[in-house]
């Protein structure tokens, strides 16, 4: 036990906690985000017309009245549900799609033109097919949502899953583990930080195809609010309903960020 | 070669590997022939990417042979044989499973009973000098424990035979040095066989019964050198003696002749 070169392994500590909260940048966003509003707020009606940007104030005050009417919460219930429904069956109908193609090469490569293709297609030029199909409906949105989605998924999960090395597999199969074994304990694992990228960037993208889906065909929802204000030249409305947006996609991506650190909690306790 | 007192746990007969490339058929491994018995220590050295790895994974059935045959304890290889353990040169732990978590793989693919691996663990993590990472993930842990661990690992999994290509080859000198004296340890208190897999010459000689030299590709064997120093053996005070400098020099030869 005396040997030199084991006690001068012995050991790693483990660095500092990392996830700490940083107290000092939590200030300056303030500091900076507060300085941004007073600017604004001061330069509205002085250099230009507060026609054109409106000012904080403004909007505070009509987000104020939209949450003491309730109404707020018909345009962001609306909005989410488009945005989440397809992010989640993009996750559903992707992953699957993506573990099928990173396993059949031959398939994969046969189809990886038209993947691309549609992949390139820009998603918001099939919102007015969408809307002749569905309607103004739910259903309308969540497929826009669902298309700007699903292809993240399968990208990623087949990037995922090619990127296993494979001796790690090759030393299963040494000890004759049976395929399950190998899919539950290394191929399900591997792809966990794909697939979590994957709702990070997708979560964004569903957003904006329930908004596109809105814009063109709607009668509520957070897209639809924004475009009203905007046809009633209501600066304040369209401010309000940007502030919405930005803050949906904050918090999902806080909630991403969240399960991460608990999922991927192995790569993090690195010392 | 040794006098077999009974059956070799694995002989290889006249065995011929080789890869399909875009450019054609490339040789790799050439008629080899070899036997290893039931508690032997038997390191293959040659140049790099001359195809000894190439015969450990035939042996381990994850690769196959092109002519000649392979068997272990008597039963031709076709697929992976019953307990074979491998490592690779990485280490090849699942990141996103603790020391003891990775260790459990061995344990339940050994079909070890649930109720023995608490114990299994703490002795084997003992053996080791792990006990106190049980609960580390690999990436907490230096180069040198994360192959212990993986040898605990393939411990876990009682192999009958150790197929270890290079497993040292990525770690600094010190720590391959040490790694070298716990295999010694472990191997010496329960013999198993071992085909070690390396193209350091002084390793090969500091752990083999029997040195097997290689051609560069495609692999053939030039030459072979039993290894008489007496055991258990004491690397430190090994590494400075005539007997061993006049087997390293040996081996050096017989590689040299290959060029």
């Amino acid at each position: 036990m005396t040997d030199p070169v084991i006690a001068e392994e012995i050991l790693a500590p483990s660095g500092p906690a990392r996830d700490g909260i940083d107290v000092s940048a939590l200030v300056w966003r303030l500091v900076l985000v507060i300085g941004l509003l007073l600017i604004w707020e001061f330069s509205a009606g002085n250099l230009f017309n507060e026609f054109w940007s409106s000012r904080p104030s403004l909007i505070g005050e009509r987000l104020f009245a939209l949450f003491k009417s309730g109404e707020i919460w018909r345009h962001v219930s609306t909005t989410v549900s488009e945005a989440l429904l397809g992010l989640f069956l993009g996750a559903i109908v992707g992953t699957p799609i993506g573990i099928a193609l990173a396993h059949y090469r031959r398939a994969a490569k046969i189809v990886d033109p038209f993947v691309m293709g549609l992949y390139g297609l820009p998603r918001v030029a099939l919102a007015p097919m969408f809307i002749l199909w569905f309607g103004i409906s739910l259903f309308a949105k969540v497929m826009m949502s669902f298309s700007m989605v699903v292809f993240v998924f399968i990208l990623n999960v087949t990037e995922g899953i090619r990127t296993i090395d494979p001796d790690m597999i090759d030393l299963m199969r040494t000890m004759r583990a049976p395929r399950s074994y190998i899919l539950r304990k290394v191929t399900i694992p591997s792809i966990v930080p794909w697939l979590i990228a994957s709702f990070r960037i997708g979560i964004g993208l569903s957003l904006v195809g329930a908004v596109v889906g809105e814009l063109i065909g709607a009668n509520r929802g957070l897209g639809w609010y924004v475009v009203r204000a905007g046809g009633q030249l209501d600066t304040t409305g369209v401010f309000a309903g940007l502030f919405l947006l930005m803050l949906l996609a904050m918090i999902a991506n806080q909630i991403i960020f969240m399960i991460e650190q608990r999922a991927l909690h192995w790569r993090h306790e690195t010392r | 070669m040794t006098v077999a007192t009974e059956a070799p746990r694995i002989l290889l007969d006249n065995v011929s590997v080789s890869y399909e490339t875009p450019r054609g058929r490339l040789p790799v491994v050439d008629r080899v022939s070899l036997a290893v018995d039931k508690a032997e220590f038997v390191v293959l050295v040659g140049p790099s990417g001359s195809g000894k790895s190439t015969i450990l994974r035939a042996i381990a059935g994850l690769n196959a042979v092109e002519s000649g045959s392979i068997t272990v304890d008597g039963k031709t290889v076709d697929g992976p044989p019953e307990h074979i353990g491998f490592m690779f040169q990485k280490d090849t732990l699942l990141p996103w499973q603790t020391v003891r978590e990775n260790i459990e793989v061995g344990l339940a693919l050994a079909g070890v009973s649930p109720s023995q691996w608490k114990q299994r663990i703490a002795d084997l993590l003992a053996l080791l000098r792990l006990s106190e990472f049980r609960d580390a993930y690999p990436a907490q842990l230096s180069g040198g424990m994360r192959h212990r661990v993986s040898l605990g690992r393939m411990l876990a999994y009682q192999p009958a035979v150790m197929l270890m290509d290079e497993p040292f080859g990525a770690l600094d000198f010190q720590t391959k040095a040490v790694m070298g004296r716990e295999l010694l340890r472990i191997w010496e208190a329960e013999r198993r066989s071992i085909l070690f897999v390396t193209h350091d010459i002084e390793e090969a000689v500091a752990l083999a019964d029997r040195v097997l030299v290689f051609s560069p590709r495609p692999a053939r064997i030039v030459a072979e050198h039993q290894i008489d120093l007496p055991r258990p053996r004491n690397l430190r005070a090994l590494r400075g003696s005539p007997d061993f400098s006049a087997y390293t020099r040996a081996i050096w030869e017989a590689l040299g002749d290959t060029d």
